[in-house]
């Protein structure tokens, strides 16, 4: 079937193929269906086109060949994103996987420039020399990428002590839409003015496209120790958490795996040694200087004992720790032998919500006949509810979209925001009106338009489109109120 | 980021001579107030308790918006470690409030804290603290303004992890009240650690900045704040002869003893009381010239060598460098021979980046150009502030 996209056809395939190469176009849809999909299964939308540039040039004279033809297009990392955020519908497709250099590390500062295709873990490696790494580690590490990383403002479990990807990235070379290429932000020094930077880290590819990337790096901590505490219920595990918040320890981890995560994860092949008869598991990461973490340590166990954990087992080891890190880290791929779909939510709650919020999701699960498994950033109240389920089931499939909105409801009911770090990409969209006002929606747009007046990067993402109203006709549309008061 | 100074007691009536304050104590009050001036594209100065007017480039305003009667925590479950205020509580009642739960709000603006959170906020500025919880940027969790034609818009949330919708909260922290007149701000709290102790090293010579540097970056910790201050700063806030590192340190008892050892590989230590960082944040004069230079940290000697240069100049000059971060700042007295010293010393090719926190007009176009002069930020810009009501001209845009 050929695409139905305008503009997108035989002629532009070949100019691009002219660009990048033969190879790196693909334009028959059985070669497309690959990129139909990305981390979350239950969105199928496949591009009209997908283009491969291996260099920044490539990816600049691409972008201003569709701005030429006005041509929508969605940038690509890994795929591995759980929004829907790198899905092309019809529209072209950009791969940038390709651009995955270490342009340079200057180790002195802690800086690195990299290209938006190097993968998260690469990087890591890539300066372990030095004694440094990159802090931001989502689960799907050792394949997503920082440009990916950086349209997602993506997280990880150590992000709780050392920020997420806004916090870690300094400037950036930006293909806008059209074609123009601007640099955003300052690497050698402060910088003044807007922060353009934290304004395009997380804009989901709706402001362009990465060329290059200059992120902070971290040392390498003097220590590690890593803590497995179980707990009979679920309550008793949050009320550890809090405790263990409030003593200003800020653990660079702090994770809670319940019990049908936990039995998911050691009846598969990532097999922890987690306990199976907890209703709970908390997986806790102190690092640091040496001296005075030991002291750390045992105050950690403490609170987690005293809130009711049956045993604190401390990684022994290296291997150990890994292992106990496994468990967490592949909880996603264990999940996927319960059942052929899954759907994972992102929400985030005030942490003192943590049990009402817990209990209440069990509670939907549980009236929709559904199996609900959480795995989750308990540290900063980041869920990650997980219903593992049955695609050809349609009456199932229909009760999970409805169980879905209500975890929704009441992870915002309780404070909480729809995304933590996967963002909103196509899967949340639908929910940005229960959090942002029509206003602050349009706002939104509004800031879009400055980047991309087209529209087309990333078509549909993010902000309803309907909110994308003319942003200035509604303010001043309104009647004129009585006059300001003066002071006495 | 900006780092600068707020609300030091330094309302003047010289600066803002003959502009029409109208204080509003709610948010539509606020709104009618600033859809009322579009209106008349009349400008306005957005102040907060009009503390610190003489900061940043003469705003272009015959009249302006106060936010200080919008005062108020609204929200602070201590448990979340998370705070709502609005924009014109001060820091000082911020800090009496998490003080109660062994809490605290991580951000010491030079000045003091009876400036105002929306203010802080709005110039994103950060003091010693920077070095270990990093800018305003870094701990704003939400926030709520009302844009030049106003709108009122929230970005972000009150939870600690959020990336729902295109990051607004980041666009107006730091946007010296030019996108919108922030109204209410979520903070991320700290809880107080076991420990928090203040240590000073007298430095032999200029040449031990790169070796505060050095050792700092070896160190398996961040200290909360290390400051290296020149002679005559020292002499105020410690009584040493000779330039000298101010440290303050942070964690459990033993932590801390160990990170106090590691800085006497610098020299000897001494004792210092805990409120020699708010005699640093007040310590400018009224009427000093006060700006920073800016590089990458392995270049802060070079940076402080220029500083110097100035000081040589400049009787009188106090330099606090916060070498973890490669910025020095500089505080000149004012007067005629300081403006025309500086103006001989910045004419030509400029080497290092100089960030204005305070200056007479005819230095700011020598010290720093305007920040917003590229296509993207004129365009949001005009975008939050289509009829360029909200401070026009700080900084340093033609209007």
């Amino acid at each position: 079937m050929p695409p139905t996209v305008a503009n997108i056809d035989q002629d532009l395939a070949d100019r691009l193929a002219s660009i990048v190469g033969e190879r790196r176009v693909l334009f028959r849809p059985s070669e497309l269906l690959t990129y139909a999909a990305d981390g979350l299964p239950q969105y199928h939308k496949q591009p009209g086109l997908a283009v491969f540039p291996g260099t920044r040039d490539e990816v600049v004279e691409v972008v201003r060949e569709l701005a030429r033809r006005e041509v929508s297009f969605v940038p690509r990392g890994a795929g591995t994103g759980l929004s829907g955020g790198a899905l092309a519908d019809g529209v072209v497709l950009i791969g940038l996987n390709r651009l995955s250099r270490v342009i340079s590390v200057d180790a002195e500062n802690g800086l690195a420039v990299v290209e938006p295709g190097v993968v998260n873990v690469a990087l890591s490696r890539a300066v372990a020399a030095y004694g440094l790494h990159y802090a931001p580690d989502p689960s799907s590490q050792a394949a997503c990428t920082i440009g990916g990383n950086v349209a997602e403002n993506a997280g990880g479990p150590h992000c709780l002590k050392y920020g997420v990807t806004t916090n870690h990235v300094v400037a950036l070379t930006v293909v806008l839409p059209d074609g123009e290429v601007v640099s955003l932000g300052n690497a050698n020094g402060e910088h003044e003015g807007y922060d353009l930077v934290g304004v395009f880290v997380g804009s989901e590819g709706c402001f362009g496209i990465a060329l290059d990337i200059t992120v902070r790096l971290s040392r390498n901590p003097e220590a590690i120790r890593t803590l497995l505490a179980d707990f009979m219920s679920i309550d008793a595990a949050a009320r550890a958490v809090s405790a263990i918040v409030a003593t200003g320890i800020i653990p660079a981890a702090l994770e809670m795996i319940d019990q049908a995560t936990i039995r998911a994860v050691e009846s598969s092949i990532y097999a922890a040694g987690y306990p199976t008869d907890a209703a709970a598991a908390l997986l806790i990461e102190l690092d640091g200087a040496a001296v005075g973490l030991e002291t750390d340590v045992a105050n950690v166990e403490a609170l987690c004992k005293s809130n009711g954990a049956r045993t604190v087992r401390i990684a022994r080891d290296e291997i150990d720790r890994a292992r106990l890190w496994q468990g967490r880290k592949k909880a996603f791929g264990a999940m996927g032998r319960i059942s052929s779909h899954l759907v994972v939510q992102d929400a985030v709650v005030p942490r003192t919500k943590l049990p009402d919020v817990l209990a209440e999701v069990h509670a939907i699960a549980e009236r929709h006949r559904l199996r609900v498994c959480n795995v989750f950033h308990a540290g900063d109240g980041n869920l990650h509810p997980n219903i593992a389920y049955d695609a050809s089931d349609a009456d199932e499939t229909a009760r999970v979209h409805v169980a879905m909105g209500e975890i929704m409801t009441a992870c915002v009911n309780a404070g909480g925001t729809i995304t933590g770090e996967h963002g909103v990409g196509l899967d949340k969209v639908p929910y940005m009106e229960m959090i942002f006002s029509a206003d602050s929606l349009a706002a939104m747009c509004a800031l879009r338009e400055v980047f991309d007046p087209d529209r087309r990067a990333n078509p549909g993402k993010v902000v309803p489109l309907h909110s994308c109203r003319e942003w200035h006709a509604a303010p001043s549309a309104r009647p004129a109120k009585a006059p300001a008061r003066m002071p006495a | 980021m900006a780092r600068s100074s707020i609300g030091t007691a330094r309302e003047g009536p010289g600066a803002d001579a003959g502009v029409t304050t109208v204080e509003t104590d709610s948010v539509d009050a606020l709104r009618d107030r600033v859809r009322d001036a579009a209106d008349r594209r009349a400008a306005l100065r957005v102040v907060g308790r009009g503390t610190w007017l003489d900061a940043g480039r003469a705003v272009a305003a015959s009249e302006s918006v106060s936010t200080r009667d919008l005062a108020g925590i609204t929200e602070y479950v201590p448990g979340d470690l998370t705070l709502t205020a609005r924009a014109g509580t001060t820091l000082e009642e911020i800090r009496l409030a998490t003080a109660a739960h062994d809490q605290w709000l991580a951000l010491d603006p030079y000045g003091g804290d009876d400036g105002t959170l929306g203010a802080t906020i709005s110039t994103g500025s950060a003091g010693p603290l920077l070095t270990s919880f990093g800018s305003p940027r870094d701990l704003m969790l939400g926030l709520e303004f009302v844009t030049g034609d106003g709108a009122l818009v929230r970005g972000g949330g009150r939870v600690v992890k959020n990336v729902a919708g295109f990051d607004l909260t980041r666009l107006l922290t730091g946007s010296w009240g030019t996108l919108g007149v922030i109204t209410e701000v979520t903070l991320r709290l700290h809880a107080r650690p076991e420990a928090d102790e203040s240590i000073g090293v007298p430095l032999s010579a200029d040449a031990d900045v790169a070796r505060v540097r050095e050792l700092l970056r070896r160190l398996p910790f961040t200290p909360y704040a290390c400051e290296i201050v020149n002679a005559h700063l020292a002499r105020r806030l410690i009584s040493i002869d000779g330039a000298a590192a101010i440290i303050r340190l942070g964690g459990n008892r033993l932590a801390v003893t160990a990170q106090r050892a590691a800085f006497a590989a610098l020299g000897s230590v001494i004792e210092i009381q805990p409120d020699v960082w708010q005699r640093l944040r007040a310590s400018e004069g009224m009427g000093a010239l006060v700006f920073r230079l800016s590089t990458r940290p392995s270049e802060i000697a070079r940076a402080w060598t220029a500083a110097q240069a100035i000081a040589v100049d400049c009787p009188g000059t106090m330099i606090d460098a916060t070498p973890a971060r490669g910025i020095v700042r500089c505080v000149v007295p004012g007067g005629a021979n300081s403006v025309s010293s500086l103006r001989r010393l910045w004419a030509g090719e400029s080497t290092m980046q100089r960030i204005g926190e305070r200056l007479t007009p005819e230095l700011w176009p020598a010290c720093s150009p305007s920040a917003i002069a590229d296509r993207i930020s004129q365009g949001i810009k005009r975008t939050f502030d289509p009829h360029g009501v909200l401070n026009p001209g700080i900084f340093g845009e033609s209007s």
